[in-house]
C-alpha cells in the first residue's frame, strides 16, 4: 500500500548573493573585522516550507495549488528527495516517480532512439526496462525513421512528443508532477489525454502541482491550497 | 497495475523516512546508493565521450593520438637536449603524462561537477553522488584510451615483464581512491565557492612543474624538501614503478596511504555537511 506521511515539515535555505558566494568577500570579512561584512554574508534565509503536516493515503489525488512561490514546487522537490527538511520528516511507503522538468537527461544531439535511453535512465529505469518499452514508446510517438535522427533535427512538438511519451512510460506507485504533463499538437490531444488518464490511474496516488483546474476536476483531486508556504485548507 | 511495473516490484513497497534528523545517514547512503546505479552513470559518462567525437573518423582515439604526438615528440626532444637514453625516458615520460591527466582532470572536472549538473540536481531525484561519479567514470574511459600509448611504449622500449608490474593493481587502486577524495572535496567546495575551481586551476599548474614528470628525482640527488613533500610525486610513484617494472619506493606507498587517511574523513564530513545544502548552492 502505498502511503506518504508529511509530519511538520518545514524547509529553510540561504540564497546567497554574488557577493557572499566569493572567497575573497569571506576572508576579507574575516580581515576587516566586519566592516566590509555587512555585505559580505548578504544571504536570505527563505523559509519555503513552513511546519507542513499532510497524511496521503493510497488512492488519493492531490492537486497542490496557490500563488507563484506559494511552495507547491518546493513541496514536490522534497517528496522527491531532492530538497531535505530543516525540520520534521516525510515516510514515504511505494516506488516515486517524479515528472518535474519533462526533458530532463534528453541531448539535442543525441537520436531519437538514444534519447529514449538517456530519458528513461533519468526516470530510474534500468536497462532492461527501456528495451521492453522502446517499441511502446517509438510507435506512440509516430515519428517513424525520425527517431534515428538527431533531435536538433526535430521541431518543437516532436520534441515534445517524445518526451511525453518517455516520461510517461514509468509505472511508479507515487506520482509526483509539476505543472502538469502534456504537449500541445492539436491532432495529438486525444491520444495524449488517453495515455495521461493510463498514466494517472496506474499509480496508487498522484501529487501534483498546477494552476490548471481542468488537469484537477479531471482526475478527482483533493486541492491543497498553498499559501506562504503553509498548507491552509484541503478543498474536495 | 502490478503486471505493467514488473515481478521484483510485487515485493513489498519500499519505505523512506526523510527527516531533519536522518540526514547525516541519508548522506552516507547516497555515496552507495550512487556507486549502486553505475548504469546511470556509466551510461552518462560514456553518452558524454561518444558526443564529444560524434562523426570523427577516429573517435575518442584522437584522445590517444594526439596525446601520443605529444610524448612521442616530446620523448626524442627531451632525451636529445637532456643526453637520456630515449628508451628510458620516453616510457617514464608516457606514464607520468597518462596519469597526471588522469589525476587532474578528476580534481578539475570535479570542480564543476555540481555545479554543471544545477539541472539534474533540481529537477531529478537521484543520488547526488552520481554526478561525481559520472565525472571519475568520463575520466577513466579517457585513461583507458590513453593507455594504448603504455601499450605501445612496452612493446618498443621495455618488452619484458616483471614481478613488480602485478603492484600495479594495488597501486592503481590507492592513486584513484586519492583522486576521488581530492575531486569529491572539490566539487563540494566549488559548488560553495565559485572561486575554488579558479584557484585550483592555477594551483595546478605550478604543482606540474614541481613533479617529476619530465624529470626524475634520480637526476637530483641533492633536491630541495618541497619535491619529497609533494604528494602528486607519491602518488605518480605508485603507479609509475609497478608499470616501468621498478621495485616499490616504500616512502611513496606510505605517503599515498596516508594522505588518503587523512584526506578521506576529511571529505566524508564534508559531504555529510553538505549534503543538504548542495542543491541550494548550485
Amino acid at each position: 500500500m502505498a502511503h506518504i506521511s508529511i509530519k511538520n515539515l518545514t524547509v529553510e535555505f540561504k540564497v546567497y548573493g554574488s557577493s557572499s558566494r566569493s572567497l575573497k568577500n569571506q576572508i576579507l570579512s574575516q580581515a576587516t573585522g566586519g566592516r566590509i561584512a555587512e555585505n559580505a554574508d548578504d544571504a536570505v534565509t527563505v523559509k519555503a516550507l513552513d511546519n507542513v503536516s499532510l497524511e496521503i493515503n493510497d488512492g488519493d489525488r492531490i492537486g497542490l495549488v496557490g500563488h507563484n512561490g506559494a511552495g507547491k514546487s518546493t513541496l514536490l522537490r522534497t517528496l522527491a528527495g531532492i530538497y531535505k527538511p530543516t525540520e520534521g520528516s516525510i515516510e514515504i511507503e511505494g516506488t516515486v516517480g517524479t515528472l518535474i522538468d519533462p526533458s530532463a537527461g534528453m541531448d539535442p544531439e543525441a537520436t531519437g532512439i538514444e534519447n529514449v535511453y538517456l530519458r528513461g535512465y533519468i526516470l530510474g529505469m534500468c536497462r532492461h526496462e527501456i528495451d521492453e518499452k522502446v517499441d511502446e514508446i517509438a510507435e506512440f510517438t509516430e515519428l517513424g525513421d525520425f527517431l534515428h535522427l538527431p533531435v536538433k533535427t526535430y521541431s518543437a512538438g516532436m520534441f515534445s512528443r517524445l518526451g511525453f511519451a518517455i516520461s510517461t512510460a514509468i509505472s511508479p506507485e507515487i506520482l509526483l508532477i509539476d505543472e502538469g504533463v502534456g504537449t500541445g499538437d492539436n491532432k495529438f490531444i486525444q491520444k495524449i489525454s488517453a495515455r495521461i488518464k493510463s498514466y494517472f490511474d496506474r499509480a496508487s496516488i498522484v501529487v501534483i502541482a498546477t494552476h490548471d483546474d481542468e488537469i484537477l476536476k479531471s482526475i478527482g483531486a483533493t486541492n491543497v491550497l498553498f499559501e506562504h508556504g503553509a498548507n491552509i485548507s484541503q478543498v474536495k | 497495475m502490478l503486471k505493467v511495473i514488473g515481478e521484483k516490484k510485487l515485493l513489498e513497497s519500499p519505505k523512506k523516512l526523510i527527516s531533519a534528523e536522518n540526514l547525516p545517514q541519508m548522506a552516507a547512503s547516497d555515496l552507495v546508493d550512487g556507486l549502486k546505479n553505475y548504469q546511470l552513470w556509466w551510461v552518462f559518462a560514456a553518452h558524454d565521450i561518444k558526443q564529444r567525437f560524434r562523426r570523427s573518423l577516429l573517435g575518442p582515439f584522437w584522445l590517444t593520438l594526439s596525446m601520443g604526438i605529444f610524448v612521442g615528440s616530446l620523448g626524442f626532444i627531451m632525451s636529445q637536449l637532456f643526453n637520456q637514453e630515449i628508451k628510458v625516458f620516453t616510457p617514464y615520460l608516457a606514464i607520468g603524462i597518462i596519469f597526471w591527466a588522469l589525476l587532474t582532470s578528476i580534481i578539475m572536472e570535479g570542480c564543476t561537477s555540481f555545479i554543471t549538473a544545477e539541472g539534474y540536481i533540481k529537477n531529478v531525484p537521484m543520488p547526488l553522488s552520481a554526478h561525481f561519479y559520472q565525472v571519475v567514470a568520463r575520466n577513466i574511459i579517457i585513461w583507458a584510451h590513453n593507455m594504448v600509448i603504455y601499450l605501445v611504449v612496452f612493446i618498443l622500449f621495455i618488452h619484458s615483464f616483471s614481478v613488480y608490474n602485478l603492484l600495479f593493481i594495488p597501486g592503481f587502486l590507492l592513486f584513484l581512491a586519492n583522486a576521488i577524495w581530492i575531486g569529491l572535496m572539490a566539487a563540494i567546495l566549488s559548488a560553495r565557492y565559485r572561486d575554488i575551481p579558479q584557484v585550483i586551476t592555477s594551483f595546478i599548474q605550478v604543482v606540474f612543474f614541481v613533479t617529476p614528470i619530465f624529470w626524475s628525482v634520480t637526476n637530483f640527488p641533492k633536491r630541495p624538501a618541497f619535491v619529497d613533500w609533494n604528494p602528486c610525486y607519491h602518488l605518480l610513484e605508485i603507479v609509475r614503478a609497478p608499470l616501468l617494472g621498478q621495485a616499490p619506493n616504500n616512502l611513496s606507498w606510505l605517503a599515498a596511504l596516508g594522505i588518503l587517511c587523512v584526506g578521506l574523513p576529511i571529505t566524508l564530513y564534508l559531504y555529510r555537511r553538505a549534503y543538504a545544502r548542495i542543491p541550494y548552492w548550485v
